[in-house]
């Protein structure tokens, strides 16, 4: 029997190949780029080509019906700044955003320093806390339509039997114990409701069914920044907790030992530890509630008379239902340099943080 | 002894038909059936909002399926709600792919480039069932390119719903003919009993609908019958000036926020004395509070100063073929078919739809029919006898011209709403409101001029 004609050792050849796999995933470059690759590619597909599509989009004149790129130049965005509506929905963006989160941020500081604290049923008072980030926000935006309803709206059924409101013909006859409370210290007339849902017309006074939420500008526009407040606040208190129990307890020991009174420790020795986090929160909330389209679509839709008109939704209106796809490009694309900057400053805070 | 089939037996019958929902026989679904001019097979996809009566999709897609069986082709419905529609069709038509018929609500007269001409389609149904109606013609048809975008298979009525024992009280038992009465009568029945009128100003389809009616009634519009730009006109600033004194006469700002369903629950909740809408919000009030249903009429189109009445179809169902249809002449033989037996979707949409080919649903109009006795209990039984007359007071979204892409991107962009609602609510003068609108929507008729789609 010559050599060659000796059988084969079937696993003889095996661990030479187990060997190259094995030296793959040892090789931490090659292992890193396998590992990264899934989130690279669905950031292409998903994030990358609508973006590079929307900005060659907003460059021609497309519709929904003829989708092909004819190069306009600047004209679509000249069309677009020149609209009334569109200033409107700009503007909104940066107040509902800075409004909202001017709020959340102090509201969520102040809940998480109390949820710092041990109390007896801590853990339904988070978990109720928790709730609105849990709940879809189309979900929560629609209970909050229910919620201030024109004709249903259990707030405002509340709202008159505390006496905040007047019947139609606006006599005040649901005045109750909070009414009464207020007429004695003498800011309420005797016998009358706070008529909160009534308006001058001339010489005569018209009372509406309900506040009307929805339906008046200054009400409308204070709902959606609240439903903002109500939808983002836990989890910048969240974030905010978790900056706050990771203060260092030999801190908290010196500061107890200096006796330093709990509003200097706060100004001086927690807000400062915790700016940071709070910065990432507010950062993130910023994002959300800049790019958010639910609450507005759902809630108002614009209304009243765009007063609460926003980009995310003006794009679709313009974009998908008015079919001016080019125009809608361009709108949404008006949120992108807000958006990186805005980014850019979240990764540079979460990078020194990483240092730290 | 053999009994005759007398007509009243027959409306019973098709009531019992209609209420006991809800699977057909063959005779039923297939009343009338012409055999396709061409072998057809595969399938056929079909995509169409889900109806305001669940009965009519119950209905429909039985119907559908039954046709296919008879035909050889294996029919599939999608049913989505009607916002998601827009949506939905341009991602279809961007990806190629598909359904192979798309039904929309309003004219899809910006999606001309990427659907077929139905011109064929048109001169067939012309050619079996006789001239159609012309508001459904002027929704469908681009006469500056020649080209049918759509096939309209039925329109949907918009009359005036009041409540008959509020206006009565105020000496007007009959309601309101003209927009003048609204103040008059509709303002003193605010003053005194306290229940306010329901005209939408906001970003919905009811007020886009009820801007336009004014605005016709007082004979202005967004563009003349050329498709030139005519909104900044004295007749326009007479409207929004009427506008103003109506709101602070007989309405609150509910209007302002308005929501497709809102006019529908004032009326059902007993808050309105008067709104504009088709007789979805009176069917729901049968249904749920009949005692507020009894007491609801229906009046024509208000007229404006000079006697001219129009109201806006309310919505128009109008089926597309795009140009990814893989099946396109079953769509076009299933077109031809739902046609051919729209009596009885008028009857399973509780008489919503009216047919865009009067010929097709000679139940509905014949003395006696169902306008005359509601096959679905309405007291009295002819309530609904004045929408017979509905076809003359009613017309299309680009009245007095054509829908076209320009028209719709103003309707889509709710421009007329809110001009309107800037001056009711105080916020500017109607000579400003007016030419902020005209100023838009030039600029939206210049880019569709571009695009070679209009004049």
């Amino acid at each position: 029997m010559s050599v060659a004609e000796q059988p084969k050792n079937p696993t003889t050849s095996a661990p030479k190949k187990e060997r190259t796999w094995e030296y793959a995933l040892d090789n931490e470059r090659l292992l890193g780029m396998t590992l990264l690759l899934p989130a690279v590619i669905y950031i292409i597909l998903l994030v990358a080509v609508p973006f590079f599509l929307a900005i060659a989009y907003s460059f021609s004149d497309a519709t929904i019906g003829d989708q092909s790129l004819d190069f306009v130049g600047l004209e679509t965005y000249e069309r677009v700044i020149k609209n009334p509506t569109f200033q409107t929905a700009l503007y909104n963006n940066f107040r509902f955003t800075i409004i909202a989160q001017v709020l959340v941020t102090t509201l969520s500081i102040i809940l998480a320093l109390i949820l710092a604290q041990d109390f007896r049923g801590k853990w339904l008072f988070r978990f109720l806390i928790l709730l609105p980030w849990v709940t879809p926000i189309a979900l929560g935006s629609v209970g909050w339509l229910y919620m201030l309803d024109t004709l249903y709206s259990p707030i405002d059924y509340v709202l008159r039997e505390v006496g905040f409101l007047a019947n139609v013909e606006g006599k005040g006859e649901f005045v109750r114990s909070l009414t009464n409370i207020l007429q004695d210290i003498g800011i309420v007339e005797k016998d009358t409701a706070l008529k909160l849902n009534c308006e001058m017309r001339g010489t005569r006074e018209i009372c509406f069914f309900n506040m009307q939420w929805l339906a008046q500008p200054d009400t409308a526009l204070y709902s959606v920044i609240a439903v903002h407040v109500w939808r983002m606040l836990p989890l910048s208190t969240i974030i905010i907790l978790a900056g706050l129990t990771a203060i260092p307890k030999d801190i908290k020991d010196a500061v107890a030992i200096d006796g330093v009174g709990p509003i200097r420790e706060f100004f001086e020795v927690t807000l400062p530890l915790i700016a940071p986090i709070t910065g990432i929160a507010t950062l993130f909330g910023l994002i959300y509630t800049f790019t958010d389209v639910i609450v507005v679509a759902i809630l108002t839709k614009g209304n009243p008379a765009n007063e609460t008109q926003v980009l995310p939704y003006w794009a679709y209106l313009k974009g998908i239902q008015g079919t001016n796809l080019s125009e809608g490009a361009a709108i949404a694309l008006f949120m992108f340099p807000f958006l990186l900057v805005v980014a850019v400053i979240t990764l540079t805070l979460i990078s020194r943080r990483e240092v730290t | 002894m053999t009994k005759r089939l007398t007509r009243r037996d027959f409306l019973k019958g098709s009531a019992a038909l209609a209420a006991g929902a809800l699977t057909f026989n063959k005779y039923d679904l297939m009343k009338v059936f012409a055999s396709p001019s061409v072998q057809l097979s595969g399938q056929l996809r079909i995509l169409q909002w889900s109806h305001f009566v669940p009965r009519y999709d119950t209905w429909f897609d039985q119907f559908a399926t039954a046709w296919g069986e008879e035909v050889g082709v294996e029919v599939i419905v999608d049913h989505i709600s009607l916002g998601d529609l827009p949506a939905t069709a341009a991602a279809q038509i961007n990806a190629g792919e598909g359904a192979d018929l798309i039904e929309f609500l309003s004219p899809p007269s910006a999606f001309e480039q990427s659907v077929l001409n139905l011109k064929d389609v048109y001169e067939e149904a012309v050619n079996r069932f006789g001239e159609a109606v012309p508001l459904t013609v002027r929704s469908t048809y681009n006469p500056f390119t020649d080209f049918y975008y759509g096939f309209c298979h039925g329109w949907v009525p918009d009359p005036g719903n009041y409540r008959v024992s509020l206006w009565e009280a105020v000496d007007k038992p009959e309601g309101p003919s003209t927009w003048q009465d609204l103040i008059d009568y509709g303002g003193r029945i605010f003053a005194e009993q306290g229940v306010q009128l329901g005209i939408g100003m906001s970003n919905e389809l009811d007020s886009n609908m009820a801007g336009r009616a004014l605005l016709w009634s007082f004979g202005a519009s967004v563009q003349d019958e050329n498709g030139q730009v005519v909104i900044n006109s004295p007749e326009t600033l007479a409207a929004v000036e009427f506008m103003y004194e109506l709101y602070n006469a007989a309405m609150t700002p509910e209007v302002f926020g308005w929501v497709a369903a809102s006019n529908n629950q004032l009326l059902l909740a007993g808050q309105a004395s008067y709104i504009l809408n088709s007789i979805s919000a009176y069917r729901t009030a049968q249904k749920d509070v009949p005692d507020v249903a009894a007491d609801v009429s229906f009046t024509p189109a208000l007229t404006g100063p000079d006697g001219l009445g129009f109201a806006s179809a309310h919505v128009i169902p109008i089926y597309f073929i795009p140009k990814h249809a893989k099946n396109v002449d079953a769509a076009k033989e299933f077109i031809l078919h739902l046609t051919a037996n729209y009596n009885d979707a008028v009857l399973q949409s509780e008489m919503y739809n009216f047919p865009a080919f009067n010929s097709t649903a000679p139940d509905l109009f014949a003395e006696g029919g169902w306008l005359d006795e509601d096959p679905y209990e309405s007291r009295p039984p002819d309530k609904l006898a004045s929408l017979r007359e509905a076809v003359n007071w009613s017309t299309n979204v680009g009245h007095p011209g054509n829908a076209n892409p320009a028209i719709g991107e103003v309707f889509e962009t709710f421009i007329i709403p809110n001009m309107f609602a800037q001056v009711a609510q105080g916020n500017k003068s109607p000579e400003e409101a007016v030419s902020e609108a005209e100023e838009q929507i030039i600029e939206i008729f210049d880019r569709w001029r571009e695009a070679g789609l209009i004049e």
